[in-house]
């Protein structure tokens, strides 16, 4: 049986497109065709998910019966009664899979990452983001089949962009006039194109071509500079690595929301030219856009919300402070249990921190430093290498580097 | 002034481009004769891009080129390097190298499958090393980065039902490289198991050879290394006229002068980057388990002898030593490695390969090899008193016999005292 | 008019600048709100407005600019 990962190579391409003409052929006549796109994403997650990754399959089909049921009674439940602990309970509930699948690698019992499959965490962020507008009742009710439909949308399903349940829906219901579809046919390709560049070219070049020369060369000089394995090649590693992990995953994005587009939806874009960006804050408005805003809306703001709404923290710094380490740490251990994708959690908080104590200071003394050209370009030079130093942490090879 | 967008005006521009792109690819491309200089840059660059394909490798060996197989001593391009003899001295014969670290007999094998037509009734240099005939000979992941889809498609495409070519399609389907369920990976299995392809399978074949040779044509001249300037640097430090025992000295005072960090003579650069410090003290007593008298690559390299027979093809087998003082310090056996050679060359006589030339006893001569395994200074001028007289003067045609038994589980595993 | 004087002092107290003029200005790109300063202004805006906003309703769209703020408070009352 075949399998086929998602924009793994070009014959997927072709797969994907020609067989979502007839879905397309309908959108310009101004017709969503629902049965066949739901037929459509049905084989090609059976394709994704069947032959050589059928256990994967299994995994998903569970999952996605077990978040139904939550959805289904949370949405039952909070039409009439609105109970904290019952919110919590479901919530966790719902990302209890994803934490098995997280912590197998480093609990006794292997037998936890049978519950995974590709995409497990994207699928998570969905159905939270469902449940806390369910209880916040900006989504009243929810049809099992809309709710189906955004979770598996099948463009995104494997590592986003992460979309919101009411903007995907206001898209799915209206079909877009000829001229405003031809547009996004347009910015369809006009994506796909970027992304074979990125993902194919250059991600290619950094992390085919260069990515294991460096590594070769930084291995060999891990006993240099007093055994820390400083060195010019390791500095080099950091480099090509932060370039490699950004276009081989905007690549990837730029696929998933141009096959979003052609489809007729508008999906988040993931990324804004990180690179540009003049502070860590900024980078974040910028970098991995829809996780870093699911992290923003429903971890960060809920959490300060909390704790000001009690009066846990007095002090408003304090508060970010930690709304920021708690943030970032969860993000940390979201990527995996590892010592150095945790460092790299704490390393972005504690960035973020110092960030808002220069924030802070400029604006009490607002003549201290002018803004300019010069100015900015060095605050641009200094975010890009503290950024590239927190990708050399999260790439782990100062694992390899110095325990292996 | 707001513009309406059209469906053409929205989707023409990618399939004029597509089309473009197949027309490029399908159509045949009249073969554009390289110039000599790009030939010669090739022929030393050992760029994975050359090996893999065709048309570089084809036209230099009908320009006067002579095929150099090998694996990584081929890099080792000093003054006395082959390239650099044939360059200076003005021979009547270029060598083209062929292979890099990694590459062994199945590599070879099949990456020689598109030009058979240039060895038919030609000579060729073979060096062999000891270090390919491990527990498991050829490596999946070495394999892999060689393996030429244009060549195997050729070679699907003639591929007999007979012992060799079965053997080999099984070989192949070893290696992994081709997916078990792509078109190419069911037309080997087919080959294995003795079935014709189907007609679709040739058809497609023949379409993809088209493609590829069109991708080959088109970009084999792209990302190759230019290690001319090297070439000419060491061609400068040549006394202008040939005289073997002035280059023997010449060598070796530049063997001295390479080796002067470390009591293994092997050259400093290499020593520095690779051995010093911890690492070299691990090495000390490593190799003495190493066996290779008992190996699948003995099977493997009864392919390529295959090979030269069916093209008549006639071929200079060089075995190389190891460095004497080296093997002495990691404790590698030389009861092993004299058996080692012995199955070699046995394997090689016995069907009547008998241009050989056994180095196996030189790993103690000075300067002799460059480090650890790999020839150097004397040892490529050694070669030269060999190679030059087998090339330039006319040769006895030579007379194969080939003995299936060299295929078999028995060969591989036996131990030739 | 009580809203519109509410909803400007509460942005001149988190900003530290008034905006009176500048009811027009993208407050998060131009980096006069981040999202600490947000969940104040949700805060300040249910306390002083009477209005409930759930976080899940903060579209940072529908809330960029002190008319936008405006316009939806006046809305949800």
């Amino acid at each position: 049986m075949i399998n086929l990962q998602p924009y793994a190579n070009p014959v997927y391409f072709v797969l994907l497109i020609a067989t979502l003409m007839p879905a397309m052929i309908g959108l310009y006549f101004g017709k969503r065709f629902k049965a066949y796109e739901a037929a459509w994403t049905f084989v090609f997650l059976v394709v994704t998910f069947g032959g050589e990754k059928w256990h994967q399959g299994v995994a998903l089909i569970g999952y996605v019966l077990f978040q139904l049921l939550l959805v289904y009674g949370y949405q039952r439940y909070r039409q009439h009664r609105n109970q904290t602990s019952i919110f919590v309970t479901m919530v966790s509930l719902s990302i209890v899979p994803l934490v098995a699948v997280k912590l197998a690698p480093v609990l006794p019992i292997s037998q936890l990452s049978f519950f995974g499959f590709l995409g497990i965490s994207y699928l998570t962020f969905k159905t939270v983001q469902v449940l806390m507008e369910l209880r916040d009742g900006t989504i009243k009710t929810i049809r099992s089949r809309d709710y189906l439909r955004f979770l598996l949308f099948f463009p995104t399903v494997s590592s986003g962009p992460i979309d919101r349940f009411r903007r995907f829906q206001t898209d799915e219901q209206q079909v877009p006039d000829r001229e405003t579809y031809l547009g996004l046919v347009e910015t369809g390709i006009h994506h796909l194109f970027k992304g074979f560049v990125y993902k194919y070219m250059l991600g290619y070049l950094f992390g085919t071509l260069l990515l294991p020369q460096v590594a070769h060369a930084a291995m060999l000089c891990r006993h240099a500079f007093f055994g820390t394995g400083l060195s010019v090649p390791l500095i080099l590693y950091m480099y090509v690595y932060s370039m490699y992990l950004f276009f081989d995953f905007a690549g990837y994005s730029l696929f998933a929301v141009g096959i979003s587009h052609f489809m007729g939806i508008k999906t988040p874009e993931n990324f804004r030219s990180p690179f540009a960006a003049h502070n860590i804050k900024e980078f974040w408005n910028r970098w991995h856009m829809s996780l870093s805003f699911w992290f923003r809306d429903f971890v960060f703001m809920r959490f300060t919300f909390y704790v000001m709404k009690k009066r846990l923290i007095k002090n408003r710094i304090r508060i970010s402070q930690v709304a920021y380490l708690v943030n970032f740490l969860v993000m940390g251990f979201w990527h995996g249990v590892t010592w150095y994708y945790i460092t790299y959690g704490l390393f972005h908080a504690v960035a973020i921190i110092l960030n808002d104590y220069w924030l802070r200071f400029k604006k009490a003394h607002p003549n201290f430093i002018s803004h300019n050209a010069v100015t900015e370009s060095i605050s641009i030079f200094i975010t890009f290498n503290t950024v590239c130093f927190s990708f050399l942490i999260f790439s782990g090879f100062l694992n390899t580097l110095w325990f292996k | 002034m707001k513009q309406h967008r059209t469906l053409w005006g929205t989707v023409g521009p990618v399939i004029v481009a597509i089309a473009a792109i197949l027309l490029l690819l399908i159509l045949p491309h009249k073969h554009t004769a390289y110039r000599s200089v790009e030939l010669q840059k090739a022929s030393i660059s050992l760029s994975t891009n050359v090996f893999k394909g065709e048309s570089m490798k084809t036209h230099a060996l009908d320009h006067g080129y002579v095929p150099f197989f090998g694996s990584s001593e081929l890099a080792r391009l000093d003054l006395m390097h082959p390239s650099v003899l044939a360059e200076k001295y003005h021979r009547s014969y270029k060598p083209f190298l062929l292979g890099k670290a990694g590459t062994q007999s199945l590599t070879h094998y099949f990456a020689m499958q598109d030009m058979t037509k240039q060895l038919r009734n030609k000579k060729a240099v073979f060096i062999i090393s000891p270090q390919w005939f491990t527990k498991v000979g050829q490596l999946k992941a070495a394999f892999s980065i060689y393996y030429s889809p244009l060549a195997t498609a050729q070679w699907l495409l003639k591929a007999h039902n007979n012992f060799v070519d079965r053997y080999a399609a099984k070989r192949l389907l070893t290696m992994q490289a081709v997916p078990a369920t792509s078109i190419m990976g069911q037309a080997i299995e087919a080959v294995a198991h003795g079935h014709h392809l189907t007609h679709a399978q040739r058809v497609y074949l023949q379409l993809r050879l088209r493609t590829l040779h069109s991708e080959d044509k088109l970009f084999a001249g792209l990302g190759i290394q230019n290690k001319l300037s090297r070439l000419k640097k060491d061609k400068k430090k040549l006394p202008k006229r040939y005289a073997f025992n002035r280059l023997d000295h010449l060598a070796g005072r530049i063997g001295r002068r390479s080796t002067t960090s470390n009591p293994f003579q092997i050259d400093n650069y290499l020593y520095r980057s690779r051995l010093k410090g911890k690492r070299i003290k691990a090495m000390k007593n490593k190799q003495v388990k190493l066996d290779y008298r008992r190996s699948p690559e003995y099977a493997d390299f009864e392919l390529i002898l295959n090979q030269f027979a069916q093209s008549h093809t006639n071929v200079l087998f060089i075995m190389p030593p190891i460095n004497a003082k080296w093997a002495k310090y990691t404790g590698l056996s030389m009861r092993m490695l004299k058996q080692t050679n012995r199955k070699i060359k046995q394997q090689l006589t016995r069907q009547g390969f008998n241009n050989v030339l056994d180095l196996t006893q030189a790993g103690n001569v000075n300067y002799f090899m460059q480090d650890t395994i790999h020839l150097g200074w004397r040892g490529w001028l050694a070669i030269d008193q060999v190679v030059r007289p087998f090339i330039e003067r006319q040769q006895k045609s030579p007379h194969y016999h080939m003995k299936q038994m060299y295929f078999s589980k028995k060969w591989q595993q036996k131990i030739v005292k | 008019m009580d809203t519109k004087k509410n909803v400007m002092s509460i942005l001149e107290e988190l900003t530290g600048s008034n905006l009176g003029d500048k009811m027009d200005v993208n407050l998060f790109e131009s980096g006069l709100l981040d999202s600490m300063a947000t969940v104040q202004l949700v805060m300040e805006l249910e306390e002083k407005c009477q209005v409930s906003i759930p976080i899940s309703e903060f579209n940072r769209q529908e809330w960029e600019t002190p008319s936008k703020i405006i316009a939806k408070v006046e809305s949800l009352q």
